[in-house]
């Protein structure tokens, strides 16, 4: 009765209020299981939907009547004739509703069914494609029927080439955002022709193409742009730089890092014309930061962003930053050389508003750094350290007494840090990702006072902990509830009990159990039955668990989408099982499977080759198998890999 | 459907005997596909020159008469068709053989030794008729005498190239030569020269080459005789034709005042067309082959030996000369309705060769364009994969450039993707989008496993949903369906799960074949 009472003060606005502050996806699960009004009101104001499997899709959009983005990247199956299959149904009508598509990594789509659905789908603003290798000009034909598209992704559409990317210039000429990386094939002539038809791109992301400052040259001319992304263009140098100094006057964000025949003086000529500078990520770009560019950057008062990784830096260069860029709120220096203690206070002690700092691999910086950036740095978000071998557990205690708001902490490979460390680290509530691989001082004490405290805590990475065993685990299960990516590899100690511990962790997705020779099969069985919400896999050298653990997972877990058997005593039946049962498997990587014939691999391929997207094999196979299979899942848009 | 069928097969034979414009009628409609091709087998197979006159109309009666015959019901397997016309293509093929083979046939041969007979007869006749009148008028004009003697003269040359050719048509080799022994030449032109006016004489006996309908015997016969050496041929027909103008203008009066010469099919896809009388060797230019009879002794090495043999011909004023495609039904052959000549040998056998023939040689840059005449070929080699950027506007560039410049100059134009790419993925995929529902039928979603597996209410709730209506398309075949061959082998795994421990099998057995099909 009372709870009747309280659904009477919560009018629907008001739920809805609340849900909208709901951001992770357990969450808004729970919300959705308290009663029928809560789940009405998630219904209705729910905007987003991204399902795994596409069988539930005309009845979800049915019942969501305000979806706006529809998110498949993660079905195994998206083919020409699904898509023809779901636009047949009555649910058209609800495609129409649709404004964004993610239909990343769908490879096995075709042009025939993305017109389709680009056609179903009249209003959408934003579509992704990215990772569709197999997309060419005929898929970016389809696309361009989207004259609404004001975002599109496509990145690594291996097939598409200017006369493509001329298609969507033409089609969309509202397009704002455009990231075309890795799309080999576009030449400086597809650039010039964007530019000239797309004239409101804000966003453009041409990392990795084989352009030339040609490009540059056009790109220049777009007066709207903000965002200009071009990692990787080695023909890029600093005369391409010129031209982007003198145009685009709204340009606020910068990425040339890896871009190699760039000199530090083309990238003063940027910022000579752009003072209002947000990011700029040069990193591997040039050698040393000189003393010119450290002028230049005197004039990016609202620099929030600089990374320059793999660059020579000084003490003084970094005062320089410290002293001109007060907004700073993160800095990449991650594999610099000349990174001291005193840099670090120097710079810390101008930008005390620093949120990510990327200190990875410097390995000269000891606690004394960590306890100035602690001091200066109240903020702080994101810290990485790795590698950085000096660290002791003195840094994190510094770290837990003042950082308490620290999300990010990377500390792989710091042979210092401890279980001592471990304890004052754990005052850090917020953390949200710790990484503690190769830390091989590190035991399960340690591991219980940060699962005792940091409850948060989504992703772990305890890779070649050595020291960790089963007990860790068990604190763990009880602490972090919330666990969704958690990393075991050759953490040696753990057997089937630790298993047991981290069946009790539901929200798990991802787990990495190689070469944990303790592992049987009822270990497997354990986490199979408990983490049904597992999505990837890694299992390669776990070489002591047997055909029921394999059963066990192929009866258990539906969800899994990834799985790596490498080097594991699975049998050709229990491949088949695996492979056959486990419907949202879609990437597998089957190397040295010493018992598993030819025959048991053609059975096993057959049985899921119409949904797996990737799949590696040992190259012996290549000639083993039969032609038929190969062909098969090469038509149907799989990826072989051949080790 | 019967009055349809023979209303079409009526007009088909119609347009056959009548006229010969079918490429043009029939170019609209589908059947031309099977029109074309069985003429074109028919053509294959068709020797003019060594047919007579009804075998080679029938083949054309065949091939005119099939579509028509099965034109309402076959749209869609004119393979068929052309299958069917192929094989009694073979069958004309094998009866032209053996007349080819009988060529030298006794009976021809009799045939035109009895011709000769009756001309010298004739000329005795004449010749009589002359001895007679001279020894009754003696005071009549010279000229009259001179026109006697030439027409005698002429009858004569006739008799002597008939003979020759006669006896040339025994033996191959000396067919080959007989028009471009030198001596033989001079001979066929002054024959030809008188020939005509003797022909006059005879009431019309003549190798008729103007209007191919009315082709007698004889003149086939002629055709037979002579159709080895091109020049021979067609040095005898433009004089023939010539002095036929010159004796009686109304008889054949062309559309426009110019002679029509018809090279037969071998002459034009010879090779070489110039034969040494001697050895046999064969030349493509007569120039050559003058040099070549050097060779065979001092008599070919005279001035007149070595000269130009026409250009005595070309000093004189020259009636416009014309050439007719030996094809039937070809607008470019002299019996169609609108014919239009070809202006020169090399007009012709252009365009037989790219009109009539199979186009073998094959770009090899772009592997797709054929040619029938090796000079296409090479002028299109050299603009090969250049013009192969297409605007949606239908205009084409030679630069990828010059394109995306049309391209970013005008509103709405958009690079059309290469016809050849669609080609190899236009029908497959419209093949795809028909048997759309199978292929979602393939798609092997595994309901009852899911439903089994029995991981919230609201999860076996959806299952339900949706199983209840598509039955037929997310989940094709049922395992419980399906009778797996393999199913026994593998133990049962040790849970307690009725449904789905095998249901691993149904996506890829169940729907291998099935989609393999469908690829």
């Amino acid at each position: 009765m009372s709870s009747h009472s309280i659904l009477f003060l919560l009018t629907e606005d008001l739920l809805a209020r609340i849900l909208g502050k709901l951001a992770s996806d357990s969450d808004r699960r729970a919300w959705r299981l308290v009663c029928k009004e809560f789940h009405r009101v998630d219904s209705i104001h729910r905007t987003s939907l991204r399902i795994l499997r596409i069988e539930f899709l005309p009845n979800l959009l049915t019942k969501y009547s305000n979806i706006r983005l529809l998110d498949l990247s993660v079905c195994p199956r998206i083919d020409d004739g699904t898509v023809a299959f779901l636009l047949s149904r009555d649910s058209v009508g609800s495609f129409v509703r649709l404004k964004e598509l993610v239909l990343s990594r769908a490879t096995g789509l075709r042009w025939g069914g993305l017109e389709m659905l680009v056609r179903a789908c009249p209003g959408v603003e934003y579509v992704d494609v990215s990772y569709c290798w197999g997309f060419g000009d005929r898929e970016a034909a389809a696309l361009s029927c989207a004259v609404g598209l004001r975002d599109l992704r496509m990145d690594k559409c291996l097939g598409v080439t200017d006369v493509g990317l001329a298609k969507i210039a033409v089609g969309c000429s509202k397009l704002e955002r455009l990231s075309l990386q890795w799309c080999l094939e576009i030449t400086d002539l597809g650039i010039d022709l964007l530019v000239k038809k797309c004239e409101d791109l804000k966003l453009l992301d041409i990392s990795y193409l084989k352009v030339t400052n040609e490009s540059l040259r056009s790109i220049a001319s777009l007066q709207k742009l903000e965002v200009l992304s071009m990692t990787g263009c080695s023909l890029v140098d600093d005369v391409g730089l010129e031209f982007l100094g003198n145009g685009c006057p709204l340009l606020q964000v910068m990425d040339v890092s890896r871009c190699d025949r760039m000199s530090s003086s083309g990238l003063i000529s940027v910022i000579r014309g752009h003072s209002d500078f947000l990011q700029l990520n040069a990193a591997y770009c040039f050698p040393e930061l000189s003393t010119t560019l450290l002028q230049g950057m005197k004039n990016l008062k609202n620099l929030k962003s600089i990374r320059i990784d793999g660059t020579q830096v000084s003490d003084c260069s970094l005062e320089t930053i410290s002293t001109n860029c007060k907004c700073l709120a993160e800095m990449g220096l991650s594999k610099c050389i000349g990174v001291t203690d005193m840099g670090i206070m120097l710079l810390v002690s101008g930008c005390f508003n620093l949120k990510i700092l990327n200190l990875t691999c410097c390995n000269s910086i000891t606690d004394a750094a960590i306890s100035a950036i602690a001091d200066s740095c109240r903020k702080l978000l994101c810290l990485k350290l790795e590698s950085c071998n000096l660290i002791t557990g003195k840094s994190l205690e510094w770290l837990g007494s003042c950082c308490l708001q620290l999300e990010e902490l990377d500390l792989t490979d710091c042979c210092g840090v401890n279980d001592r460390g471990l304890n004052y680290l754990s005052r850090c509530s917020e953390l949200l990702s710790l990484k503690l691989g190769l830390c091989a001082n590190i035991s399960d004490k340690g591991l219980s006072y940060i699962a005792s405290n940091c409850s948060k805590i989504r992703e772990l990475d305890l890779y070649c902990s050595t020291g960790i065993g089963d007990d860790g685990l068990a604190a763990l299960s009880s602490g972090c509830k919330k666990l969704k990516m958690l990393n075991l590899s050759y953490c040696n100690e753990v057997s089937d009990t630790g298993m047991e511990y981290i069946s009790q962790l539901e929200e798990l997705s991802d787990l990495e159990l190689r070469g944990l020779v303790n592992i049987t099969g009822a270990g497997l069985t354990a986490v199979a039955a408990g983490c049904k919400r597992l999505a990837e896999l890694d299992l390669k050298h776990c070489e002591n668990i047997k055909e029921s653990g394999f059963w066990a997972l192929a009866y258990y877990s539906r969800n899994l989408r990834q799985i790596n058997l490498s080097h594991c005593a699975v049998s050709d039946m229990g491949l088949c099982m695996v492979m056959g049962n486990l419907t949202r498997l879609q990437d597998a990587k089957l190397v040295k499977l010493s018992n598993v014939t030819v025959k048991g691999f053609e059975l096993a391929l057959r049985a899921c080759c119409v949904r797996m997207k990737k799949v590696k094999l040992l190259a012996s196979l290549r000639f083993l198998l039969s032609t038929e299979i190969i062909e098969t899942l090469k038509a149907r848009g799989c990826k072989l890999r051949w080790d | 459907m019967d009055i349809k069928e023979r209303l079409s097969a009526e007009s088909w034979t119609k347009s056959a005997s009548s006229g010969n414009e079918l490429p043009n009628k029939s170019s609209s409609n589908h059947q031309s596909f099977n029109n074309l091709n069985s003429q074109q087998h028919q053509q294959k197979w068709e020797d003019p020159s060594g047919l007579d006159y009804g075998i080679r109309i029938e083949p054309s009666f065949l091939g005119y008469n099939q579509p028509s015959e099965t034109s309402s019901s076959i749209p869609s397997d004119p393979n068929n068709q052309i299958k069917i016309s192929d094989r009694e293509g073979g069958q004309i093929n094998s009866i032209l053989q053996t007349s080819r083979n009988q060529d030298w046939d006794p009976r021809v041969m009799l045939n035109n030794l009895t011709f000769l007979e009756q001309k010298i007869h004739q000329l005795q006749d004449l010749v009589h008729l002359i001895v007679g009148r001279r020894g009754q008028i003696l005071g009549r004009p010279d000229e009259l005498v001179a026109q006697q003697q030439q027409l005698i003269t002429a009858d004569l040359t006739s008799i002597i190239v008939q003979l020759i050719s006669t006896a040339g048509s025994l033996l191959p080799s000396v067919k080959h030569n007989l028009s471009t022994d030198p001596s033989i030449r001079q001979l066929g032109q002054l024959g030809g020269v008188q020939f005509s006016s003797g022909e006059g004489l005879n009431g019309g006996v003549l190798p008729q080459t103007n209007d191919g309908s009315k082709v007698s015997d004889h003149s086939n016969q002629i055709d037979l005789t002579g159709n080895h050496g091109t020049e021979h041929n067609y040095t005898i027909e433009e004089h023939e034709s010539k002095d036929e103008d010159d004796a009686d203008e109304g008889e054949h009066l062309p559309p426009g005042s110019y002679e029509i010469l018809q090279l037969e099919k071998e002459e034009i896809l010879a090779p070489h067309t110039h034969f040494c009388t001697i050895c046999g060797k064969g030349f493509k230019r007569d120039a050559n082959l003058r040099m070549h009879m050097r060779g065979h002794g001092d008599e070919y090495k005279s001035p007149a030996a070595l000269a130009k043999p026409n250009k005595e011909s070309s000093s004189e004023p020259m009636l416009i000369k014309r050439y007719s495609c030996p094809y039937a039904g070809c607008k470019r052959n002299k019996d169609h309705k609108k014919f239009q000549p070809l202006k020169t040998i090399l007009c012709v056998k252009n365009h037989y060769k790219r009109s009539h023939c199979d186009k073998s040689y094959i770009c090899s840059r772009c592997n797709t364009k054929k040619f029938s005449v090796i000079a296409d070929l090479k002028t299109h080699e050299k603009h090969c994969g250049r013009d192969k950027w297409l605007c949606s506007c239908g205009t084409t560039f030679s630069r990828k450039d010059k394109l995306f410049g049309h391209i970013a100059l005008f509103q709405g134009h958009t690079p059309a993707i290469p016809l050849d790419e669609k080609g190899s993925t236009g029908p497959s995929d419209r093949g795809e989008s028909n048997e759309t529902p199978n292929k979602a039928g393939s798609i092997g979603f595994n309901f009852s496993s899911i439903a089994s597996a029995g991981s919230g209410s609201q999860n076996a709730m959806d299952v339900k949903g949706s199983v209840d209506d598509p039955t037929g398309y997310f989940s094709p075949l049922n395992f419980d369906t399906c009778n797996f061959s393999g199913f026994h082998e593998f133990p049962r795994p040790p849970f307690e799960d009725s449904e789905s421990s095998f249901s691993f099998l149904l996506p890829g057995s169940c729907n291998y074949t099935q989609k393999t099909a469908g690829e």
